[in-house]
C-alpha cells in the first residue's frame, strides 16, 4: 500500500484523497495495480550485494537482493571461467519476500543446481557449463591472485540461456587462497622440490608437511590456505606428472620434514604431515617408521594403509599396475580403482604398520570413495592399532555421499575427471564418487575439524598449561 | 620456542647487501643471530599467539573484527595499526587492551584503556592513524590512486607499549604477532573511466553489472583537483559517480587560481552522465563537500537541471566570483588573526550578499545537510540554519534533511579514515595551515553515521 502511495505521488495521478470515495478509490487501486506490476520492475532499481566481496576460499560469503518486488521468481547464478578457461556455474532459485529481499544465507532455494537453505551452495554446487570438456577438475594453479566469481540475478526461474539473458544486477566476488601478507617462498634444495607458505608475523609458527596424490605435480593451494591460518606449510612435490617416477624413497619426505624443521620462523616440535590419497600412505610410513622424522600429529585424507613407501614410489606404481584386472570401469567408461587394494592384505610386508605410530592420527573419508577402498582400511588401521594398543591416537571422520577428493570447503564436488595413470601413463577418466551435497559437507565439516586438530596438537592449548596461585 | 626474527629485510638493512629470500639464508641468518645472543627463547610451554582480522581485505567502509588469542590471562597489550601513506609518510594508531580470563582481546567488544583512542571502538585503530612522531606533520590521508588498496600492518605488544618511548619494529622482540589487511576504495570489477569530452574533467566509476545505474555527480572544495576516492567507494556499493574537476586541474584550460569554468561546464557534465548508456538518467544526485555544496544548490536550482536529490557536506549558501581566487591564494580576507585559512567569516550568511546566494526556495528535490558542530574552516551550522529557514518559509520543509553532529569538523568523509583537524594548505609563497576542525572519537562517529543516512537517503530517492 505505501509502495502504491509513492508510486501516486511521484506520477500526481490523484487530487487530494478528501475529494476521493472509498469505493472509487478501491477500483483506482484495481486499475493501476496491474501497471504497477508491469513497471514496477523499471521503476525499483535491484541492488545485489556480496559480502565480503574480497573473502578467503575458505571464508562464508553473504548474498543478498534487495529491492525487488514482493514475491518475485529470481535465479541467483555465479560464473567462474577457471585458468583453462572453461566455465563452471551454479545457480539456485528463489522468490522474493514480503521487503522485496532474497537472502541466500536464509532463504530456501527451489530449484536450480542446488535446493534448500545452502548458504555457499552457490559455490560447491558449480559445474562445468553445458557443452564443457569432459573430466574436468577445478584447481588453481596461480595461488597468488584470486579466483573471480561472476554473481548475478535474473527475472524467473531460469536454467540455461543465461548467456543471452541480460541479468537484472551482477557483481564480482573475489576468492583468496593467500591471505594478505603470506609469504610464498620456493624451495629447491638437497634435492626436494616444494613451496613453503609462511604466514604474516614474526611467528614462530607451527609446521606442516602438505602432500597430495598420485596425480603429482605441486599444488600449492591447501598449503595456502593453511598458512593463511597460521600455518607454515610446505606443499611438496614428489611426482612429476609428465615423467617416469624417479627412486624416490622414504628419505625423500624425510629430507622435506627437515628442511620445515629448520626453518627459523617455525617450531621445530611441532611440525605434523598431512597427506591426501597416496600422500596418506607416505604420512603414515613417515610416522611409523621413520626414526629421524617425528611428526608431532598426522591428518591422512581419503587414504590408506597400503603401499607403504618402503621401496621407491616407481616400484610402488609398477606394482598398482600388476593388479590392472582389479580395476573396473563403470557404464561411462570412468576408472574405478577402489578395488586395487581389497581385500586388504593380511601380509604386514603390505601395508604400514600403524601400530607403531606415537602421534596422535586423524583420518577422513568418504563412505562413498571409489578410488580407494579408504573405509575398509580406516577399519583395518583401527583393528590394528587396538591390537598394538595406540587406538586412543585414531580419530575417523566418514562422510556419508562423499567423494574421493575431500578438499578446502566451497570448491566444487568432482566426481570424475582425467587422470593420467602413472605406471602406464594412460589418459582415463577417474571415478572418485560422492554426490554434491554429502560431499561439500564433507569439505566444510573436515576443513574445520581438520584446523582444529592440526591447531590442538601444535600449539599447545592454554588450559592445559598449570595456573600457579602465588 | 624459538623466536628468531633476524628476517632477510633486517639483515639487507645492516649490511646492505642484496640476499634473495631462500630457505638457507634464512637458516643461516637464524645462526648469525643465535652467535649474537640475539635470540630471544621463550618457554616451551607458551603457545604462540595469534592475531585475526576478519575481512582480511575490506572495502574502506567495512568494519574489520580483529582479535589476539592465545595470550597470558589478564594481561596488559597494546594492537598497533601502521602503514605508508603514498606520500611515503609513516601513519600509525595503537591502544592498549587487557586480555580477558581466557587470554582473548576482542577489539570488537573490549575497551581500549589507553593509546590513540579509548573505549570499545573496533575501527579505532583505522580512524586513529596519525602521522609517526618521526614523519612530516600538517598531512592530510587522501588516496590518489583508488584501483590500489591500502595495506596496515597490525601487530600485537606485549604490555602497553607507545612509539615514542620504544621502537615499535616488528622485529623486536616485544612483537608477539602480526598481520596485514587490505583496505579498497574498489570493488573487484568496478570500472574507473577518466572522462576528458565535451570539455569536461572528471572521472566516471561504473560499479559492476548491466546497469543501468542510478548516479551521483561528486564535487569537492576549492582545494581544486580531482579526488576521486568517495565516487570510487559509491561505485563499489552500486551507484555510478562521476568525480567532476572545475578548479585547479591542469586539463582544465585557464589560470590554476580561479574557477574557469561555467554553468555550461556543469549542464554538459550531467547530460554526460545522463546520457550514459549504463546510467539511469531519471536517477542523477548531486553530492558536495565544502565549496561543492554551493556548487551543487546552483546547479540543482539555477542552470535548469532537476537531480533527484542534493547531499551537501558543510559548505556555503552562496559565492561570488572573487572566492575561489581568494580563498586558494593568500589573500587576506581568507586568514584569520593567527594566519591560518579560514573561510568561516566570508562563509557566514550575513555576509553574503543577498544577489550571490542560492535561491534555496526554488529547490524542488530532497536535499541532506550534514554538517560538523565544531567545523573550524566554514560557518556551517549557520548556512544550515539558513537554508532550513528559506525552505520552511516557502513550504518546502518536508524537502529538507539535517544531520548536526557534535564534535565533527569540517571533512566529514568516508567512514573510518582519520580526521584531519589542521593541516598544510598552501606551502608558498607562505606557509598557510587550515584549521578545519573534529576531535578524533566524535568526527569519527559523525562520518560513520553520515555514510549509513547518505546511503539511505540515495536508495530512497535514486531506487525506489
Amino acid at each position: 500500500m505505501n509502495a502504491l502511495k509513492r508510486l501516486y505521488r511521484r506520477q500526481e495521478v490523484i487530487p487530494s484523497c478528501k475529494t476521493f470515495a472509498t469505493s472509487q478509490w478501491t477500483s483506482f487501486l484495481h486499475f493501476r495495480s496491474d501497471l504497477l506490476r508491469n513497471n514496477f520492475m523499471a521503476r525499483t532499481i535491484a541492488m545485489l550485494s556480496v559480502h565480503p566481496s574480497r573473502g578467503l576460499v575458505d571464508e562464508k560469503f553473504r548474498v543478498e537482493v534487495e529491492n525487488l518486488p514482493p514475491a518475485c521468481p529470481v535465479t541467483l547464478h555465479c560464473l567462474h571461467r577457471s585458468e583453462d578457461q572453461d566455465h563452471w556455474e551454479a545457480f539456485g532459485h528463489y522468490c522474493s519476500d514480503h521487503s522485496g529481499t532474497v537472502k541466500v544465507s536464509e532463504d530456501e532455494s527451489l530449484g536450480g543446481t542446488y535446493s534448500g537453505r545452502e548458504h555457499m551452495g552457490l559455490l560447491w554446487s558449480m559445474r562445468p557449463v553445458p557443452g564443457s570438456r569432459r573430466g574436468l577438475r577445478l584447481r588453481k594453479t596461480h595461488v597468488d591472485v584470486p579466483m573471480t566469481l561472476l554473481i548475478s540475478v535474473y527475472r524467473g526461474h531460469l536454467t540455461a540461456g543465461f548467456r543471452e539473458l541480460p541479468p537484472v544486477a551482477s557483481v564480482v566476488a573475489e576468492r583468496w587462497y593467500m591471505a594478505p601478507g603470506v609469504k610464498r617462498i620456493a624451495v629447491e634444495e638437497r634435492g626436494v622440490t616444494g613451496t613453503f607458505f609462511i604466514p604474516p608475523g614474526p611467528g614462530p609458527f607451527p609446521g606442516v608437511l602438505d602432500m597430495w596424490g598420485g596425480g603429482g605435480g605441486l599444488v600449492e593451494y591447501r598449503s595456502a590456505l593453511l598458512a593463511s591460518r597460521g600455518l607454515a606449510s610446505m606443499a611438496l612435490k614428489y611426482i612429476d606428472p609428465g615423467d617416469t617416477p624417479t627412486d624416490m624413497r622414504m628419505g625423500y619426505f624425510e629430507t622435506a620434514f627437515q628442511i620445515i624443521q629448520d626453518h627459523p620462523q617455525v617450531i621445530s616440535d611441532r611440525v605434523g604431515i598431512l597427506g591426501l590419497s597416496f600422500g596418506t600412505s607416505v604420512a603414515l610410513t613417515v610416522a611409523a617408521y621413520s626414526q629421524i622424522s617425528r611428526p608431532r600429529c598426522c591428518v591422512g585424507i581419503s587414504g590408506s594403509h597400503a603401499y607403504p613407501i618402503n621401496r621407491p614410489v616407481a616400484e610402488l606404481f609398477g606394482e598398482m599396475g600388476m593388479n590392472e584386472e582389479k580395476m573396473k570401469r563403470d557404464e561411462e567408461d570412468n576408472v574405478i580403482m577402489r578395488n586395487l587394494i581389497l581385500p586388504i592384505a593380511t601380509d604386514p610386508a603390505k601395508k604400514v604398520d600403524v601400530g607403531r605410530i606415537e602421534c596422535p592420527l586423524l583420518l577422513v573419508n568418504g563412505d562413498d570413495d571409489q578410488n580407494w577402498a579408504t573405509t575398509e582400511s580406516a577399519e583395518d588401521i583401527a583393528n590394528m592399532m587396538s591390537v598394538a594398543g595406540n587406538k586412543h591416537l585414531l580419530t575417523t571422520l566418514t562422510y556419508p555421499k562423499a567423494g574421493h577428493l575431500i578438499e578446502p570447503p566451497f570448491t566444487p564436488h568432482i566426481r570424475a575427471s582425467n587422470f593420467i595413470v602413472q605406471h602406464s601413463k594412460e589418459k582415463v577418466i577417474m571415478l572418485w564418487g560422492g554426490e554434491p551435497k554429502g560431499h561439500a559437507v564433507a569439505q566444510e565439516d573436515s576443513w574445520k575439524r581438520i584446523l582444529n586438530f592440526l591447531k590442538e596438537h601444535l600449539c599447545i592449548e592454554p588450559t592445559l598449561v598449570p595456573q600457579a596461585k602465588l | 620456542m624459538l623466536k628468531a626474527h633476524s628476517s632477510v629485510t633486517a639483515l639487507l638493512r645492516t649490511t646492505g647487501i642484496s640476499i634473495r629470500p631462500e630457505v638457507t639464508t634464512l637458516r643461516n641468518v637464524a645462526c648469525m643471530q643465535h652467535l649474537l645472543g640475539a635470540v630471544r627463547w621463550k618457554s616451551q610451554l607458551r603457545p604462540a599467539p595469534l592475531l585475526t582480522a576478519r575481512p582480511s581485505r575490506a572495502l574502506i567502509d567495512e568494519q574489520i573484527s580483529i582479535q589476539g588469542r592465545f595470550l597470558p590471562p589478564n594481561c596488559p597489550v597494546t594492537v598497533r595499526a601502521h602503514m605508508h601513506s603514498e606520500e611515503g609518510d609513516l601513519w600509525e594508531a595503537f591502544s592498549h587492551y587487557n586480555t580477558d580470563k581466557n587470554g582473548v582481546v576482542n577489539l570488537t567488544k573490549d575497551p581500549s584503556v589507553g593509546g590513540s583512542y579509548f573505549g570499545c571502538e573496533p575501527m579505532g585503530l583505522f580512524w586513529a592513524l596519525h602521522p609517526a612522531p618521526s614523519a612530516r606533520q600538517g598531512l592530510r590521508l587522501r588516496k590518489r590512486d583508488v584501483e590500489t588498496p591500502y595495506v596496515v600492518q597490525l601487530s600485537l605488544w606485549e604490555g602497553h607499549m607507545t612509539s615514542d618511548q620504544d621502537p615499535m619494529d616488528e622485529q623486536h622482540a616485544g612483537c608477539l604477532a602480526a598481520l596485514s589487511v587490505e583496505r579498497w576504495y574498489m570493488a573487484p570489477h568496478t570500472r574507473r573511466v577518466e572522462i576528458r569530452q565535451n570539455g569536461v574533467v572528471g572521472t566516471l566509476f561504473l560499479p559492476s553489472g548491466p546497469g543501468p545505474f542510478p548516479a551521483m555527480v561528486d564535487l569537492w572544495g576549492i582545494g581544486g583537483g580531482l579526488n576521486e576516492y568517495r565516487s570510487a567507494l559509491f561505485a563499489s556499493k552500486g551507484i555510478a559517480s562521476l568525480s567532476l574537476a572545475y578548479f585547479g586541474h591542469k586539463d582544465i584550460p585557464g589560470p590554476l587560481n580561479q574557477i574557469n569554468v561555467g554553468d555550461d561546464y556543469f549542464r554538459s557534465a550531467y547530460n554526460l552522465l545522463q546520457d550514459h548508456q549504463e546510467v539511469c538518467g531519471e536517477r542523477i544526485g548531486l553530492i558536495g563537500l565544502s565549496y561543492g555544496v554551493y556548487l551543487v544548490l546552483h546547479m540543482a536550482t539555477h542552470i535548469g537541471l532537476k537531480p533527484k536529490c542534493v547531499i551537501g557536506i558543510n559548505g556555503p549558501v552562496g559565492s561570488n566570483d572573487k572566492w575561489p581566487s581568494m580563498m586558494s591564494g593568500s589573500s587576506p580576507k581568507a586568514v584569520d588573526e593567527h594566519g591560518n585559512f579560514t573561510v568561516k567569516d566570508m562563509t557566514m550568511p550575513h555576509n553574503i550578499a543577498k544577489d550571490n546566494k542560492i535561491k534555496i526556495e526554488t529547490l524542488e528535490c530532497p536535499l541532506l545537510y550534514i554538517l560538523g558542530e565544531d567545523d573550524s574552516n566554514c560557518a556551517s551550522v549557520e548556512s544550515a540554519n539558513e537554508i532550513g529557514e528559506v525552505l520552511r518559509s516557502a513550504g518546502k520543509a518536508q524537502l529538507f534533511t539535517r544531520l548536526s553532529y557534535p564534535g565533527a569538523g569540517h571533512l566529514i568523509e568516508p567512514p573510518y579514515s582519520p580526521n584531519t583537524s589542521v593541516s598544510l594548505w598552501r606551502a608558498k609563497p607562505k606557509r598557510i595551515r587550515a584549521f578545519w576542525g573534529g576531535h578524533p572519537a566524535p568526527h569519527a562517529a559523525a562520518q560513520e553515521d553520515a555514510w549509513k543516512k547518505m546511503f539511505d537517503f540515495m536508495d530512497c530517492n535514486l531506487r525506489r
